[in-house]
């Protein structure tokens, strides 16, 4: 996997969507700068690619954070509430284009499963994480993690 | 213009709905899946475009696309793939089974202009 997909190009995917999707600016998802606090209260979304590689593609923040970034997606005021099936939607839907072009990046074709939503991340029987990247949108943090369950090569594992 | 947004995620029938209005279209059907949006079809719906998501419960966007392909009364809707299938042989798929554009999420408003734009969809007011 790390030779198939670099941690510098699944950063570049998650800033690209961020900038086209969110912010339409490239500069507002950055790499996380000092220690990481703890996410309490967090909200993950993830969507399983399936093929000759398969694994996982995660976003994990913290509630709070995932309903700015559903307000913005749906256009809403920074006041306004946010449904629980809204906010799962969006989230979900960011991790999904974040997963089809970390997809797209991969050798040989495979499929792209259905986006979830959930307050934890289930088990992925045999996934390794191969890429941790937190990042920081407006100050915020967010994390972007890969992980893989049939590598190509195991040497490829980090 | 009428436009049809097929896309299983409600945020992004909104974000593609806002763009197509925002580009003189006329507030957009929706629909969840392809069946969804075959029904609405099937029932009188009139529509000049449809943008299409891949990937969908029910009924993929693959599927919509040859089965409007296969009816002639459909023949005049032009049919973009909006989708995060990116690879060289997915957007040949799609293109042989009779879409007539396709666009990458994510996108900008912009990317779906410039698109539509190719297409003769976008109305001559939006030309800059």
């Amino acid at each position: 996997m790390t030779a198939t997909v670099e941690r510098d190009q699944v950063q570049a995917i998650a800033q690209e969507v961020f900038a086209a999707m969110i912010d339409g600016d490239l500069g507002l998802l950055l790499p996380w700068d000092g220690d990481l606090p703890t996410i309490d209260d967090a909200l993950v979304a993830w969507v399983d690619l399936h093929g000759d590689w398969s694994g996982r593609a995660v976003l994990v923040t913290a509630n709070d954070t995932a309903l700015d970034l559903a307000r913005v997606l749906l256009d809403l005021d920074p006041r306004d509430d946010v449904s629980r099936d809204d906010l799962v939607d969006a989230l979900g839907e960011i991790a999904n284009v974040v997963g089809g072009n970390l997809k797209s990046l991969l050798p040989t074709p495979g499929t792209l499963g259905l986006p979830h939503v959930g307050d934890e991340l289930p088990p992925l029987d045999g996934a390794v994480r191969a890429h941790h990247l937190p990042l920081s949108w407006r100050g915020r943090l967010l994390v972007v993690d890969v992980w893989v369950t049939t590598p190509l090569n195991p040497k490829e594992i980090p | 213009m009428k436009a049809l947004v097929i896309d299983d995620s409600r945020t992004m029938r909104r974000i593609v709905a806002r763009a197509l209005e925002d580009l003189g279209f006329e507030p957009p059907l929706q629909a969840e899946h392809g069946r969804d949006a075959l029904d609405q079809l099937e029932a009188g719906a009139e529509v000049d475009l449809a943008c299409i998501d891949w990937n969908m419960p029910v009924m993929d966007g693959l599927t919509f696309v040859s089965q409007v392909r296969a009816n002639p009364a459909w023949r005049h809707i032009t049919l973009m793939m909006v989708t995060t299938e990116a690879e060289h042989g997915q957007i040949v798929r799609a293109l042989a089974a009779g879409a007539h554009e396709y666009l990458i999420k994510p996108f900008t408003t912009d990317a779906i202009r410039d698109k539509l734009d190719l297409l003769g969809l976008v109305p001559a007011e939006e030309h800059v």
